[in-house]
């Protein structure tokens, strides 16, 4: 047999390349070399096998659409609200977040709460509100001003007035969430006033904006 | 006669002359970037309109117009990362640093824009949108499939068609008007903003509207699948669905609590205010 | 509260398929995270695209979901997601004008062929091939050359099923295939002996 002859038959012989013509193989080093160079391409690409792996993005489609198309039939969640699920391109702002809210709860506790040099007047229905125009701003706040102030005058006052409405709702989340600490509802309140107070420095130090 | 006449003419040529010099100061540039699928796109502009719409094909276009020459335009593509920046000159104001922008951007980019008065408009696109406006009005419409995120100070913020979604808001003192607005997750926070919803609450999500002491007006229709819970400290509470009741530690109180399941309870639903006041709908069919 | 066994990823693949049908999220999650590599490699290599490869891995596993209610175990389920995937790939490369296999053998012409190296000084390729550089080498074949390795010698399929995948004869298979491995060999051999000849 010659090598002509040999490699005309070759891609009949099967994976395992059992060679019949081994009688070949066994005078031909030439003919044997180029089979062992093709097996071994062959046990490589083997391990080429499910090596890759996709990004994330790919499942955030997939459970989209499963969810458009009802294939995702999920059970009724409880009465709490539970945080988003969060991608993981979004995920960065869940620590973020989370250390805004423990550094204004901190700052607060610290102080006390609202100052207790705060005015306060109460409704003829009992209803306890906070007076707007005469509580002074923690120090922090007007030191934020200041820097809005310095940066963009004509927003001053519109920082000035969302924070008052931001400490008035820190002030009543937490005596609500004072006055009954096992009220998860409160805690909610709580949440999301810091929530309120960590996105108002976060937009104000916005230094892109400069 | 002649002095009418004279006064006239005057007048025309210095409107010519105050008009050229306007536009003399107006400068419109075109910005064009080539990108791959889900391109990063981010505007930062603090003064003046930012519009985002789709366009077909990989291709980002940005079309800024500025009014005065203490405003720059500053652009930069890395990867497939494009951002363009106002950069603002000379002690720039809120008319003199304006700039209008014009955007098209491929329908699965993410965007970010960032403003203070904006306003801000989003259309039709399919990635993750991230919009900042202190006292920007918002507008995202039509969008499906991603992630909208929101955050105002005082700007009020509408949202329209906003389907297969993770939709959070976050408005201190702006309105926030959700008008079919569906997804898994469909997050609500305002100071003394109003919060409107008008839908579905569907597809299985969680929804949660939340103020201090804005108003929650939410209407659904009568075949809503919801499991709610609405809270008020010290306003009150108003609900027109025939609720079932269910095992929970969630304590009711006529008039500012309730709590309960309408239908199969596929989406759950929360309203929560201190002190505004809280009206669950059911839609006029 | 869940037990440990519900826990993505320790979710048993018979498990995970009958809470599939049930529509529970994180068993079709769990399915995905199972098979998502084989998937996402195969259709990588057969487009040389991330991209491309991306948006077909998504297709190959929303078409199996939206049938999970139909599989009733005769099979592996690797199997038929694997099978599955394949042909989202040949639809799109037959949809976009690409080669899928190359003609029938009696119609390439010598071009097409690999030059035919019947040894040579070079010594052995075993031991001496490195993954990047066969990953690269695979890329830079022909696609249907491409296609045809991918399936039997990575994918592991046999040539009567890659025959009826493909649409071709089993002798074109198995011609296909050995032509591919002898570009490959070609080419890997010239890549070392450029290395060899550097400083």
């Amino acid at each position: 047999m010659t090598c002509e002859e040999f490699e005309r038959v070759l891609p009949e012989l099967g994976n395992d390349h059992r060679i019949e013509q081994d009688e070949h193989l066994k005078s031909c080093s030439a003919c044997s070399e180029l089979v062992s160079d093709l097996n071994e391409i062959s046990k490589q690409g083997r391990l080429l096998q499910g090596c890759e792996e996709p990004s994330p993005w790919v499942w955030n489609s997939i459970e989209v659409a499963l969810r458009q198309e009802g294939l995702i039939r999920e059970q009724p969640g409880n009465l709490l609200v539970h945080p988003p699920r969060l991608s993981w391109k979004l995920r960065w702002l869940v620590p973020a977040a989370a250390a805004s809210l423990i550094f204004f709860g901190v700052l607060l506790h610290e102080r006390g709460g609202i100052p207790k040099h705060q005015a306060r007047q109460e409704s003829p229905a009992g209803v306890v509100t906070a007076d707007l125009q005469t509580e002074g701003m923690p120090s922090e706040d007007m030191q934020l001003l200041n820097s809005v102030a310095a940066r963009t005058p004509s927003m001053r006052d519109a920082y000035e007035q969302n924070l008052r409405a931001v400490n008035a709702y820190i002030h009543d989340a937490e005596q609500s969430a004072n006055n009954d600490p096992n009220d998860e509802v409160a805690q909610q309140y709580l949440r999301n006033a810091y929530e309120q107070k960590a996105m108002v420095y976060e937009m104000a130090l916005d230094r892109s904006l400069q | 006669m002649y002095r009418k006449q004279r006064i006239a003419t005057v007048s025309v040529v210095m409107i010519i002359i105050v008009a050229a010099l306007a536009a003399a100061e107006t400068t419109r540039k075109e910005m064009h970037f080539k990108v791959g699928r889900r391109a990063n796109i981010s505007i930062v502009n603090l003064y003046g309109p930012i519009s985002v719409k789709p366009g077909i094909g990989k291709h980002v276009s940005v079309t800024a117009t500025s009014y005065s020459g203490k405003v720059e335009i500053d652009q930069s593509k890395r990867g497939n990362r494009v951002a363009v920046v106002s950069h603002l000159l000379q002690r720039a104001d809120s008319d003199s640093g304006r700039v209008d922008y014009e955007v098209v951007v491929p329908m699965d980019a993410n965007v970010t824009l960032h403003t203070a008065t904006g306003p801000l408009h989003i259309e039709k696109l399919h990635g993750d949108l991230l919009l900042e406006g202190s006292t920007a009005n918002v507008d995202v419409r039509d969008v499906s499939a991603g992630r909208v995120h929101v955050k105002t100070l005082n700007g009020p913020v509408t949202l329209t068609n906003v389907n297969d979604a993770y939709v959070e808001i976050t408005s201190v003192s702006g309105d926030v008007s959700l008008h079919q607005v569906n997804g898994a997750s469909v997050h609500v926070n305002s100071s003394s903003g109003k919060i409107h919803y008008d839908g579905e609450f569907g597809e299985g999500g969680q929804y949660s509207l939340t103020s201090h002491s804005g108003d929650i007006e939410a209407i659904a229709p009568s075949y809503a699948s919801i499991e709610v819970v609405a809270r008020s400290v010290q306003g009150r509470v108003d609900n027109d669905f025939p609720l079932q009741p269910e095992h929970t530690s969630f304590v009711t109180r006529s008039g500012s609590a309730f709590a309960g399941t309408v239908g199969q309870a596929a989406s759950s639903v929360n309203l929560l205010s201190f002190s505004g006041k809280i009206h669950l709908k059911k839609r006029e069919q | 509260m869940t037990d440990a066994k519900k826990q993505q990823g320790r979710l048993s693949e018979a498990e995970a398929i009958e809470r599939a049908k049930q529509g529970n999220a994180d068993a079709f999650e769990a399915l995905y995270n199972l098979h998502k590599r084989r998937v996402y490699s195969l259709c990588l290599r057969m487009t040389a695209n991330t991209a491309a490869a991306e948006d077909l891995t998504q297709e190959a596993f929303l078409q199996l979901f939206r049938k999970i209610g139909t599989f009733r175990g005769e099979s592996a389920f690797s199997t038929w997601l694997h099978r599955m995937a394949v042909n989202v790939v040949l639809m799109q490369l037959r949809k976009k004008g690409l080669p899928v296999v190359p003609l029938e053998e009696n119609i390439e012409t010598e071009e097409e062929s690999p030059r035919k190296e019947l040894g040579g000084d070079d010594p052995r390729l075993a031991g001496s091939i490195d993954r990047m550089q066969l990953q690269r080498s695979i890329e830079s074949l022909p696609p249907g050359y491409r296609m045809i390795f991918l399936l039997h010698d990575v994918e592991g399929y046999e040539h009567n099923e890659i025959a009826a995948m493909v649409g071709c004869s089993i002798g074109n298979s198995k011609s296909q295939l050995h032509k591919a491995r002898m570009k490959l060999r070609e080419i890997l051999r010239t890549s070392r002996a450029e290395k060899a000849t550097k400083p």
